[in-house]
């Protein structure tokens, strides 16, 4: 095996963890949101557009550093506008439910677009592309469907909260924003990018802590979880344990399948359940 | 897999044990959740201690949960999370000391093995690629490579050719361990970590590591000993191997130095015995014998040049002996006018008749700064060899000229038989005798005296020769200061 240590030039490493990231785009939607907020709070604005520019801000933020810092990671051209076509796709998915119980549907194609672009080798530095080995795609299940049946029992027969397996289109409505939205957005920028960046500089532990934090910090601050304690707490315990589970099957596989596969049944548990 | 399957069986013993029991039955028997953790720690270290804990957490999570929701964070509530605490303490501590103390065991049993894999004797790349390979066996990382700098040349073992400017390039030059966290260019971080090898506090080489994963500070930091202990291993087997080639050089010498001393002892007997039995044979004669004036007059003669060669064959070994014995020569330096001093050395050995001896002195020479005796010395045993290595009746040209600012160089030119050129660098040597000198007589110390006692005046002597034309012996002697 060539060995690097000895047979390349060394040189230290100078970028730092924020670069190529686009700034314009992140500010532009974080400006969007806020005069959304404020115009809604003069009533000039429905809280509907507010919630909707809300999710594409959080959601399309999040893809679209990814999807730089992944391309720049990796030296990869992506196609032109993909960071704005992602936004548009969120916006029009999260529009679309907002309009129409079904219409939620809509946000499956986000993940569609970026499948695409996953399978033409344009997200390898996010660990995504093709190829996929099974075992670890298996793994990343198991670990889901354990963590996602722990939360379904704890839950259910301790804290007493219903299942809703009744109302199933409550259920596949609010999975489809996790898979559509929600997961895609928070395996992508805090596993796939950043802790792909940070372990890449530090050693696991302090990357996986970091990225693990901060997601917590984004999901704990998300006004779509309820604010009663034991599922703030709940949250907390269950997003570290997801959060760092993935982080190791990121590093362990070099792929980010397995964790969108274990937080997609995570939450497929937890729309189960009838929370908030 | 036997050892992770009884972990799990007593996880869930112990779940369906604390969930069927009495509420104060499950409450003493939640303790045997540290049974499965702490031997998951014990086997399989950090990573198994703490993971078994979290999993012993998640399953007696809900109980207690279930209890706080009902009750309240109640006192039994309290020691019930406080044994979560212990549950996942004691997982890491047990198994960061079973990890530690299984480390330092690698490490040992690791050095042993290096250690062993240079006992045998071996050129430099064959130690290193066995070193290479027993680190490899034992430090589980994907690619390692040994780097070692000998005599100006560069043995690696494990990669190509090392590249100026590389990482491990700089531990060389430096000295000092460098890390890199991702080499670039893989799914999965490449992690790169090279460290010196350390011979009396200096780098002699480096060994480089390379792993998709992680490579922690403490493995680091493992590496980077065990690269000073395979250092101070190389540099002793380094030493060890000139020890032994010194021995063997040394054993050579000390025998062809008894053989030379041999051949002295007989060669040397023989040119003792020769002056001593002309002296013998015609003492006797004079002694039992009357012989008429001018027939005496003859034998005291030949007495008088047999005991004259004793005493210079009885000076060289006295000087000879000095010179061995680290002393320097005791000179009486004086100002010595070279014309006269040549003539009186020639007109001796020109009583012999053998050889046209031709004396080519410069006019108005500078006098040397030099000892007359050992001057003579010099100018008679080069003249006197001359004479016996070539052929009677040809010529013998001593010459003397003023060398510009350093004194005067003498020149004794003979067309004898010369000396083979595998032997010129020999000639200067204490009882050398070049090959092929057949029955002229010597011990083989004439010219080592020459040159010490030249060397003594701080002059210099150069001899060139020819096989079949003869040979040219040069030398300087220091002028005298005016």
């Amino acid at each position: 095996m060539a060995m690097w240590a000895l047979e390349q030039l060394w040189i230290p490493r100078r970028a730092s963890v924020f670069s190529d990231t686009p700034v314009a785009l992140v500010v532009g939607l974080g400006s969007a949101w806020f005069a959304a907020a404020s115009l809604a709070n003069a009533g000039w604005l429905p809280s509907a557009v507010v919630e909707v520019v809300a999710l594409t801000a959080t959601h399309g933020a999040l893809l679209a550093v990814a999807l730089a810092w992944g391309a720049a990671d990796a030296g990869v051209r992506l196609p032109q506008g993909s960071a704005a076509i992602t936004v548009v796709l969120i916006a029009a998915g999260a529009t679309a439910g907002a309009l129409h119980e079904w219409g939620g549907l809509a946000l499956m194609a986000t993940p569609l677009w970026l499948a695409g672009l996953a399978f033409r080798g344009r997200l390898r530095g996010l660990g995504l592309g093709r190829g996929n080995s099974v075992r670890p795609i298996v793994v990343g299940g198991i670990i889901g469907a354990l963590l996602g049946g722990h939360l379904l029992f704890s839950a259910s027969q301790t804290l007493g909260y219903p299942l809703r397996a009744e109302s199933w289109l409550i259920v596949l409505t609010r999975w489809t924003y996790d898979l559509g939205a929600n997961v895609i957005s928070a395996e992508l920028f805090f596993r796939g990018a950043l802790f792909n960046r940070l372990q890449r500089r530090w050693s696991f532990g302090a990357a996986a802590a970091l990225a693990t934090a901060l997601s917590l910090i984004r999901y704990v601050s998300d006004p779509l979880l309820p604010g009663v304690v034991e599922v703030v707490v709940g949250a907390l315990f269950y997003i570290t344990v997801l959060g760092g589970i993935n982080c190791w099957l990121l590093w362990w596989s070099g792929s980010l399948a397995p964790g969108l596969l274990s937080s997609a049944l995570f939450f497929l548990a937890y729309r189960l359940l009838a929370v908030g | 897999m036997r050892e992770l399957t009884a972990v799990a069986a007593t996880l869930v013993g112990a779940t369906l044990l604390t969930t069927y029991a009495e509420p104060e039955t499950a409450l003493l028997l939640r303790h045997l959740y540290l049974v499965p953790v702490i031997v998951a720690a014990l086997r399989f270290g950090l990573i198994g201690g703490g993971m078994t804990a979290a999993t012993a957490v998640l399953l007696d999570a809900p109980r207690v949960f279930a209890t706080i929701e009902r009750d309240g964070l109640t006192q039994p509530a309290a020691e019930h999370l406080i044994t979560f605490v212990l549950l996942i303490g004691a997982g890491a501590l047990v198994g960061r000391l079973a990890a530690a103390a299984h480390s330092q065991r690698q490490r040992f049993e690791t050095l042993l093995a290096v250690q062993r894999a240079l006992t045998e004797e071996a050129p430099l790349e064959v130690a290193l690629q066995r070193v290479r390979a027993c680190l490899a066996a034992r430090l589980g990382v994907g690619a390692i490579g040994l780097i070692v700098r000998q005599d100006d040349r560069v043995a690696v073992a494990g990669g190509g050719p090392l590249v100026a400017g590389s990482l491990a390039a700089e531990v060389l030059e430096t000295g000092r361990p460098q890390f890199v966290p991702d080499v670039g260019g893989g799914a999965r971080p490449r992690r790169a970590f090279v460290a010196p090898l350390l011979a009396a506090g200096e780098p002699i080489g480096a060994l480089a590591v390379e792993r998709e994963g992680e490579l922690t500070a403490a493995e680091r930091g493992a590496i980077a000993t065990l690269a000073a202990h395979c250092g101070l291993a190389l540099e002793n087997a380094r030493l060890a191997s000139r020890q032994r080639r010194f021995t063997e050089e040394l054993a050579e010498r000390i025998a062809s130095a008894t053989a030379t001393k041999s051949a002295f002892v007989a060669v040397a007997s023989h040119e003792l015995r020769t002056p001593l039995t002309a002296l013998l044979g015609f003492s006797e004669l004079l002694a039992k014998r009357t012989f008429e004036t001018a027939e005496v007059q003859r034998m005291s003669d030949v007495m008088n040049r047999e005991t004259e060669r004793l005493v210079r064959i009885v000076d060289d070994f006295l000087d000879l002996s000095r010179i061995e014995r680290g002393f320097e020569l005791r000179l009486s330096r004086s100002r010595v006018d070279v014309a006269a001093a040549v003539a009186s050395a020639v007109e001796v050995l020109r009583r012999a008749g053998s050889h046209e001896l031709v004396v080519e002195c410069e006019d108005a020479l500078p006098a040397v700064d030099a000892d007359a005796d050992a001057l003579d010395r010099i100018l008679k045993n080069l003249v006197s060899n001359a004479m016996k290595y070539s052929p009677p009746g040809t010529a013998v040209r001593v010459a003397a000229r003023a060398r510009d600012g350093a004194g005067v160089e003498f020149s004794v030119h003979d067309a004898g038989r010369g000396i083979p050129p595998e032997a010129l660098p020999h000639v200067f040597e204490p009882y050398y005798r070049a090959p092929g000198v057949g029955s002229a007589r010597g011990a083989g110390l004439g010219l080592a005296v020459v040159k010490s006692l030249i060397d003594a005046h701080g002059g210099v002597i150069d001899l060139e020769s020819e096989p079949g034309r003869g040979t040219r012996v040069t030398f300087v002697i220091p002028a005298s200061l005016p």
